[in-house]
């Protein structure tokens, strides 16, 4: 057994590191750092410097326009921008929608969404989820209905994260009625500037604008904007979540936010000694560091399977269970670590127009809206729940 | 044996809740509370008319109630109705500390009451150090038998609109002695103080209050010079048993929110709460809510036992602090994307609940402290 990396490996690693170092803009870093949403244009900033160095989308074929990564360098590259503050690559084009194309698209929607993708011409966002289907996602009800050169969509998306952004959109539709609900869903790409689509924003419980609700009227939509076969869209669907599922680990945005947690609990006191040394807090401190030791390993482990040929399972369920509660435990040590500071929401407090009050330690003006905020973790991308019903069905066969 | 309460509290808690549902509507309060007082102006006072501040208030300060009991049931209806308003800081904990003071302190009681003074109380001045004898504002003496203040109190709610601020000096004595504290109450305008205010995450506003070489008169300490932890310790745990009661309230609120949920969210053609995964879960929060209940009615009873009231106490808010973020985090899990957002009722509930524990002295610091009192 060998855990280790590769000499390659591992110089791909440092030259990620020096990449970061020069290229890394630290007002952004501080941002990410301090869970602040990044504006749009830093965004489209950071794809553009990655894209020049062939890295916004480095486990894409070469023939894309990828470095043909494996699953090791996607996993390097991931940390290290984890570890450094990186913006996260804005996964709905990159990461979810391209896969897609690859294996399923024709040659035309390659060569003509593909580029765009890495030259930011478009900004995707993902259209599945409907208010009457979250976890049941294949019973959908958005309708699409052929009328000469033009699907005509109606019905409602929800949940749409970045719509805001958006100037396209993927989506399931419902192209059939007949068999199972699987059997009747198609995969369409549209323009968010079609007459007919309207986005309005949902506010999450802390205060922020990240999800939205889309509502489609007589929406006109190419034929050729139609992934695949009509009606299978569901098999594509699958594909592309064990996509969204891999990849969620965020060991190393964890460590970094257990290293900022650690530092603060030094600096400090409760009832005249650091925190960092009181019995309880040392104790929660320290099982959430095992805990995240451990899923790094589980990790490297799934990884190393899937490297030698290995598809992934449900392993993918193990690790976004872990992922997603190791990084919300350590948003709650944070948030009982700064006492009543705790109160305080000023997300402001980083923008360079701020002039309310000084806020110490910095941390605090984010530290309580994050935690609530990121309970969407053991929500998204298949709720925790039904991730333990695939492991059930897959890895205990009951 | 009986536990349940008494005839009147449950037509006072029943009057309350009845109208919070009908008159306090969450979006409205969310308006107020996000706003730049950090509360309703005119909620306050149709409350204030209806008689809750006088249920808080003992019957020699004009009040008809300021029991333990009275108390519990106020502060569980005002938790289910996720009330922002000062009824805590300034309606509790203020009224009880100027109670003991001269009649001039008490006036300011019937001010209140009158709706011509709003006093709140400004104690803490170390975030994460939650002991009630951490005091190191000083007060000095000046020529003509008067004082001078000098210090930083820290995250206190409500003190951007407040009258009057009740303060908590050291005269002598190291920072967490219990001898040597006292306890002033100035008018909120008089010069040397500096108060700096922030959105809380629960509603509401809290402040630094920055205090420079600002003036006491002797006529406006409250009790004795240096004798002051007595009153505050007492203030502070009827404070601990209201915020826990609160607690209990917003627990049976998420409680009955979840439940419908449950009930009426269809997905896979059935209501979720047919998925025994999510029946367990639902149970399980009864199970630790009747535990959160038997917490707060222990502390009740036992709350004028001398021997017993630090350790009911501390037991109530460990037990409250540990099941309220199981609450929290449970309730808006089972409601899938619905239980993250702004517009519905759920989360605003749980952002409450889980602050609860930052107030008064969190789980780990009751623990702790229960600890210690064995
Ligand atoms: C911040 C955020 C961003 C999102 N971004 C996007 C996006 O960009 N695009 C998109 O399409 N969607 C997005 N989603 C939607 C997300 O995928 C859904 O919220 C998720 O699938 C859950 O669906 P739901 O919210 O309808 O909850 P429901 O499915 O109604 O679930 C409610 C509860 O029941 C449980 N449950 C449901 N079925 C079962 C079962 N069979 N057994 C046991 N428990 C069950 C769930 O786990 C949950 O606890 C986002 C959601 C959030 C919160």
């Amino acid at each position: 057994m060998d855990l280790n990396f590769t000499e390659q490996q591992q110089e791909f690693q440092k030259e990620v590191r020096d990449f970061l170092d020069e290229n890394l803009d630290t007002k952004v870093s501080e941002k990410v750092r301090n869970g602040i949403s990044i504006s749009k244009s830093e965004s489209e900033d950071w794809h553009k410097k990655l894209n020049n160095k062939g890295w916004l989308a480095g486990p894409w074929p070469e023939e894309f326009g990828g470095q043909d990564w494996g699953v090791v360098e996607k996993f390097i590259f991931e940390e290290e921008c984890g570890a450094s503050g990186a913006p996260r690559i804005v996964p709905f084009g990159v990461g979810m929608l391209a896969p897609v194309l690859m294996k399923f698209g024709s040659d035309e929607q390659r060569k003509h969404w593909l580029p765009r993708m890495l030259n930011g011409e478009d900004w995707w966002c993902q259209g599945y989820s409907e208010p009457g289907s979250g976890s049941d996602l294949a019973s959908l009800k958005t309708t699409a209905v052929k009328e000469n050169d033009y699907y005509i969509v109606n019905g409602q998306k929800t949940w749409t994260t970045f719509a805001q952004h958006a100037n396209m959109i993927f989506c399931l539709v419902r192209t059939s009625n007949e068999g199972k609900p699987q059997e009747g869903i198609s995969f369409l790409l549209m323009d968010m500037n079609s007459p007919g689509i309207e986005v309005r924003p949902i506010i999450t419980l802390d205060g922020s604008h990240e999800v939205n609700e889309i509502f489609f009227s007589d929406v006109k939509v190419p034929l050729e904007n139609l992934v695949g076969e009509e009606n299978k869209g569901w098999t594509y669907a699958k594909y592309l979540l064990t996509h969204e599922r891999t990849g969620n680990a965020n060991v190393a945005i964890s460590k970094r936010k257990i290293k900022k947690l650690r530092k603060l609990a030094s600096e400090t006191k409760k009832n005249g000694t650091a925190l960092v040394n009181d019995p309880l807090f040392a104790s929660r401190l320290a099982q959430i560091e095992i805990n995240l030791q451990n899923l790094e390993i589980t990790n490297l482990r799934t990884l190393s399977s899937v490297e030698s040929g290995e598809a992934p399972g449900a392993e993918s369920s193990i690790i976004k269970i872990l992922g997603s509660e190791i990084e919300q435990d350590i948003d709650n040590l944070t948030r009982k670590s700064l006492g009543k500071r705790a109160f305080i929401n000023e997300p402001d407090a980083f923008s360079v127009g701020y002039n309310g009050p000084e806020i110490e330690p910095k941390a605090a003006a984010t530290a309580s809206g994050k935690y609530f905020n990121h309970r969407k973790k053991s929500i998204y991308a298949g709720s925790n729940e039904i991730q333990k019903n695939i492991i059930s069905k897959m890895m205990l066969n009951l | 044996m009986d536990l349940k309460p008494s005839p009147e509290r449950q037509i006072l808690f029943d009057t309350l809740t009845k109208y919070f549902e009908n008159e306090y509507k969450i979006a409205d309060r969310n308006t107020a509370a996000h706003s730049e007082l950090g509360y309703s102006k005119e909620a306050w006072e149709k409350m204030r008319d209806l008689g809750i501040l006088e249920s808080l208030i003992d019957p020699e300060l004009n009040g008809f109630g300021g029991t333990p009991l009275d108390i519990s049931a106020v502060f569980e209806a005002l938790g289910r109705g996720l009330v922002v308003e000062p009824f805590l800081e300034t309606g509790l904990v203020s009224t009880k500390i100027l109670g003991k003071g001269n009649e001039n302190q008490k006036k300011l009681v019937a001010d209140l009451l009158e709706n011509i003074a709003l006093p709140t109380f400004c104690h803490s001045e170390n975030d994460t150090d939650y002991r009630k004898s951490y005091v190191k504002t000083e007060l000095v003496p000046d020529k003509e038998g008067n004082f001078l203040v000098t210090g930083k109190k820290v995250m206190i709610k409500n003190a951007s609109g407040a009258s009057h601020l009740i303060i908590t000096c050291r005269s002598s004595g190291d920072y967490a002695d219990e001898k040597g504290i006292t306890i002033a109450c100035i008018p909120s305008n008089r010069s040397g103080i500096d108060i700096k205010s922030f959105s809380s995450i629960d509603g509401g506003r809290v402040s630094d209050i920055h205090l420079e070489n600002v003036a006491v008169l002797k006529t406006e300490i409250i009790g004795n010079d240096g004798k002051g932890f007595e009153i505050i310790s007492e203030a502070i745990d009827f404070g601990i048993l209201a915020i826990c009661s609160e607690a209990l309230g917003i627990m049976e609120k998420i409680k009955e929110l979840t439940l419908d949920y449950l009930k009426t969210r269809k997905q896979f053609g059935v209501p979720i709460g047919k998925f025994q995964a999510l029946q367990h879960r639902m149970a399980q929060l009864l199970v630790e809510i009747e535990q959160a209940r038997s917490a707060v009615v222990n502390a009740t009873i036992n709350f004028f036992d001398s021997n017993e009231r630090s350790s009911v106490i501390s037991a109530a808010k460990f037990s409250i602090g540990k099941i309220g973020m199981l609450v929290a985090e449970e309730s808006i899990q089972l409601h899938g994307g619905m239980g993250m957002t702004w517009e519905y009722d759920l989360g605003h509930y749980a952002k409450r609940l889980v602050l609860i524990d930052h107030e008064f002295g969190d789980e780990d610091f009751h623990l702790q402290k229960y600890i210690e009192l064995q």
